[in-house]
Formats: C-alpha cells, structure tokens, sequence
C-alpha cells in the first residue's frame, strides 16, 4: 500500500508540478508585466484555491469536471472520457490546489526584476522568445524554482480536494495523504507514523531548498 | 547619412510632444529632470507607443501612427544604453557583448569591442564584479556589437564619478568619429553638452523649447543657461605646461591652471559668475592673470544682485551686487575688463 501510494504522489506531483509550472510563471509574469484594469482581481481569483477549504475547491472542480458537470458533461458527450475517480483527476486536484503558490511566486519574481532588462534584449535585437528564454527567466530563476518547489511539496501534499475529484481508490487515487487517513481510520497506527516520516522528511527537504533559493544573491 | 528622425505624442500619465532630428555625430537631449527625455527615448525604442507620431532611421520607418506601422523594439534597430548599464547579471562581460552581436564569430566580435572601449581585461569578469565606468564601457561595446542604425544614451554618466566621467566621455567621442550614426544623449550636465554635443536639443514639460548649437543655448542669455550662475565655456587648449594653460575660448584666449593636456584638444571650462571682478579701466598690476576687455551686452536685475554679460567677445556672466551696478553707473554698451583669476576658471570636461 505505501509502495503504491508514494509512487504514485509522485507521479501526480511531478505531472501537476510540470503544468502549474509552466501556467503560474505565464500568469505571474503577465501580471507583474501588464497593468490592465481587474489585474488584482484576476490575482485574487487565481489566488483562491490558496485560501478556500480543499474540499470547497474539490466541489467545485466535481461540478466542473464530474461526469455530468459543465465540462465534464460534454467531454464525455464527446469522447467517452471521464475525469473523476483517474491519476488525471488527482493530477488536477494536485494542480489546481498548487497553482496558486507558483503563481504568486513567479508574480513577485518578475516584479523583482527591473523590466528594462527585456528592454534592452530586444533593443540588441533579441525576438520576445529569446529574450524570455535567454534573459528574464534566468533573471527570475531563483523566485521561479523557489514557486516550483512549493508547488511540488503542495501537490505531494494535496488531500482535501483530491478526495472530492479523484475519490480514494488504492492503487488507482490513494495518495499518500488519502493513505495516512486511511491508516490512521483503520487503526494501523505504525504505517500511518511511517508515511507521516515520509511526507514530513521530502517536506523539509523542499522547504530547505525554497529557503536556499529565496536567499538573496 | 542616416538621420533619425523622430515626432512623438502621448499624453497617457506623461504629456509629451517632441520632434527631433538627430544627424549622424552626438545630439544632446537636453532637460530638467521630469522634462520627458526618457518617456521621449523609450518612444523612439518602441517601449512606449505614443497615440501620433513617426519615428524613421534614414528611409526606414519604424513608427507611423497614421500608417499603422509599429515595429516591436527588436526590429527597430536602435540601440540603448541606460544610466545603470543594465548588464545582464548572469551573463560575463563578454557573453554580454556577444548577446546583440550580428557576425558569424560572435565571440571574436565581442573581444573586439571590448578592446575597442578599453575592457579588453573584463571579458570573464560578471557585472557585479564591474565599477561602474567599467560597466558603461562594456555596455557600449554591448549596445555598438548589435550595430543599431541609431544609438540612445539615457545619462550613461550621471551616476559616476568625476574622473570616469571624463574618461567616459572621450571614449564616447571616439566611438562617435568611428560610427556613422546618430547619437542621442540624454543629459541635464552643461559641462557635458558642451563637450560631447555637435547638436543640442531643449525639452522642457515635455516640448522641444529650443535647438542649436550646445555653445549657443548654454552662452550667458541662452535658452539652456537659465538663470544659471555658472559660464560654460567650451575652448581649445593653446598652450599647456607647468604653469599653467592657455585656452582659446573662440576669440578670447584666457590663462587657466595646467590641464594637462595636448594643444588643439577640446576642454570644457566652468566660471562662477561670481568670480569676474567688473573694472571701468584697464587695470594692471594685480594677481588677477586675466585681463579681459569687453563690452556690456545685458544687465539683468535681480534679487540682490545683477547679472551683466559681457561680450569678449565670448559672452562671460558676471554677478555683482545692486550697489557695484549702481556706483559704476554701468548701461549697455560700456567698455569694461574682467579681472579673473586663472584659478577661477576649472576644467569640467
């Protein structure tokens, strides 16, 4: 059970983490780059599920996402595909509920860095992409790995919202979360200590990498 | 010949509505601070799109609002450089220079400028480890590698010290005599209009108030001295030795302290108003080591004070006191000699 449960965290941590990586720095650098008018209220909906109770955030995906839910109605409709109770719901749930941390950190990443460092690029003739690539995300990188390794450690950690959209099917949905709860239900208090060490022990980790990140140049 | 020329309005959060045209050589956009000459740069780049106006480096247009022609900035082909360099911080010196350069041998483009602006030695070297003259060189050997067709210099020096500054500047003039384009050199120093401009440009709340030449504007009565106390003199050094030097300052030669430099060099003087004693005759027998005879071309009365310009026929402010302009019953048109001292007049470019 733990064997499975851990692997398969991993495998849905590293495949929200991928997303949330690539979506939260496009977002926080849009924010941090654009003025528009709603910029904080678009901050603050892509903040939400940062604040809202797991299982809220789960609901709402279910409605969303559930075999008869506003999209997942016409997915299946269209496609046989379902969402709900798959590895692709938990890697959803782990997503949405780590989005925000990534997003907010690429946000205060790209306001950190003076934009008329892009300015310049372009000015030497740099294409928006090369500049992108070649000089602002590597001037950003430490705020960028710092959000990309909360994401990881939220998404590995993700209960609330997870139960709601993928349920708790061992093998298939158990995380390692879904799993300390359900050992801990069971009364089989040694293997839910031991996957608390675990979940505890890759958590500093993280945090001690965010921390060597987050220190100044 | 490539000319930039350029006619900008915006009135989003900054008021502007300037035209330049900026000949190959240094013209000098000249202004008090919040005047708009950086929104005015950034217009130019294509950082800032102004509501109407065209921006155009020789034939090639790069702005045409009623054209709808809006190239990104890295089309454009113009190149900046501003106040802190801004060098990329990850990259070395070299890697930085490479960055914009256009030959196939990047790299062995990149060491030939750096030889060329005299940072050979800071190739390897990472921006946090450069001074900050050492910095501006290696970002203009970073901005001239991408051969741009117009050059901004958004006050490149205004955050050195005096002697980089003066070092920065000469190595701008030669970068200049070497590179057909046109500068444009955002600057509120006189001292270094003086010395780098063949052009001069006067915004003011966003508006182009005047143009000509920088000797022009900066003279005693000039659209750019306003009220300044201090002469700018623009010269040439005659003679130089222990001594002391000999600068023509275009038809009036004056003494001033060793300069240490070449006969025939350009040298940028400054001269408190203060400084001149006004005399109804030609007075000898002092320490004063210039007697200068002129004619009194303005006074001016102010709080205080008076300032009356003398033509020398260079034009010399002198600031005297309400009491000295009425006992010397002073009126337009007098003969008068300044007695300066050769210590009076300092070397500021």
């Amino acid at each position: 059970m733990i064997a499975a449960a851990l692997g398969l965290s991993i495998a849905v941590a590293a495949v929200a983490t991928t997303v949330v990586a690539v979506a939260g720095a496009a977002t926080g650098r849009l924010l941090a780059r654009r003025a528009f008018r709603g910029r904080e209220i678009v901050d603050a909906l892509l903040t939400l599920p940062l604040v809202l109770p797991p299982t809220v955030t789960g609901y709402g995906l279910l409605v969303l996402l559930g075999r008869h839910g506003w999209l997942g109605g016409p997915l299946r409709a269209a496609t046989g595909l379902t969402i709900p109770f798959t590895f692709g719901a938990c890697a959803i749930a782990a997503a949405v509920m780590a989005f925000p941390l990534m997003h907010r950190a690429a946000r205060v990443a790209f306001d950190d860095t003076d934009a008329r460092y892009a300015i310049a690029a372009a000015s030497l003739g740099a294409s928006p992409s090369r500049t992108l690539l070649a000089v602002e995300i590597p001037l950003a990188r430490r705020g960028l790995a710092a959000g990309i390794a909360l994401a990881f450690a939220r998404a590995l950690g993700e209960f609330g919202a997870t139960l709601m959209l993928a349920g708790n099917i061992p093998g298939r949905t158990q995380t390692l979360p879904l799993a300390v709860y359900e050992a801990a239900m069971l009364g089989e208090s040694r293997a839910a200590l031991l996957l608390c060490l675990l979940l505890t022990g890759v958590s500093v980790v993280v945090l001690l990498l965010v921390g060597r990140l987050g220190r100044p140049r | 010949m490539t000319a930039l020329s350029a006619r900008v309005a915006l009135s989003r959060g900054f008021a502007l509505d300037a035209e330049i045209r900026a000949e190959p050589g240094i013209t000098v956009l000249f202004g008090p601070s919040g005047a708009g000459k950086t929104t005015f740069l950034h217009a130019i780049l294509g950082a800032t799109r102004p509501a109407r106006g065209r921006v155009a480096v020789g034939e090639r247009v790069v702005f045409d609002a009623e054209a709808a022609i809006d190239l990104p900035i890295h089309e454009r082909r113009i190149g900046i450089v501003f106040q802190e360099g801004l060098l990329f911080p990850h990259l070395d010196a070299r890697q930085n220079v490479m960055f914009g350069a256009r030959d196939g041998d990047r790299a062995r483009t990149a060491d030939l400028w750096l030889e060329r602006v005299g940072a050979a030695g800071l190739a390897r070297r990472k921006p946090r480890d450069l001074s900050g003259g050492e910095r501006q060189r290696v970002a203009f050997a970073r901005a001239l590698a991408a051969e741009p067709q117009a050059l901004l210099l958004d006050e490149p020096f205004a955050s050195l010290d005096h002697a980089s500054r003066g070092a920065l500047c000469g190595l701008l003039l030669d970068l200049r005599r070497d590179s057909p384009i046109p500068f444009v050199h955002v600057t509120h120093d006189p001292a270094e209009a003086l010395r780098l401009g063949d052009a001069m440009v006067l915004l003011k709340d966003g508006r182009v108030s005047a143009s000509g030449l920088p000797s022009a504007l900066l003279a005693p009565g000039g659209e750019a001295s306003a009220g300044g106390s201090t002469n700018w003199l623009r010269g040439t050094v005659v003679e130089d030795g222990p001594d002391g030097a000999r600068v023509d300052l275009g038809g009036t030669v004056v003494a001033v302290p060793a300069l240490g430099r070449a006969p025939g060099s350009p040298v940028v003087l400054s001269l408190p108003a203060e400084e001149p004693v006004l005399a109804m005759s030609e007075v000898r027998g002092t320490s004063a080591r210039n007697v200068i005879p002129g004619t009194v071309v303005s006074i001016d009365g102010g709080d205080g004070a008076v300032d009356v310009v003398v033509a020398t026929p260079v034009a010399i402010r002198v600031r005297i006191t309400r009491g000295a302009a009425r006992e010397l019953a002073l009126a337009v048109g007098s003969r008068v000699w300044l007695l300066v001292k050769a210590s009076a007049f300092r070397r500021s470019g």
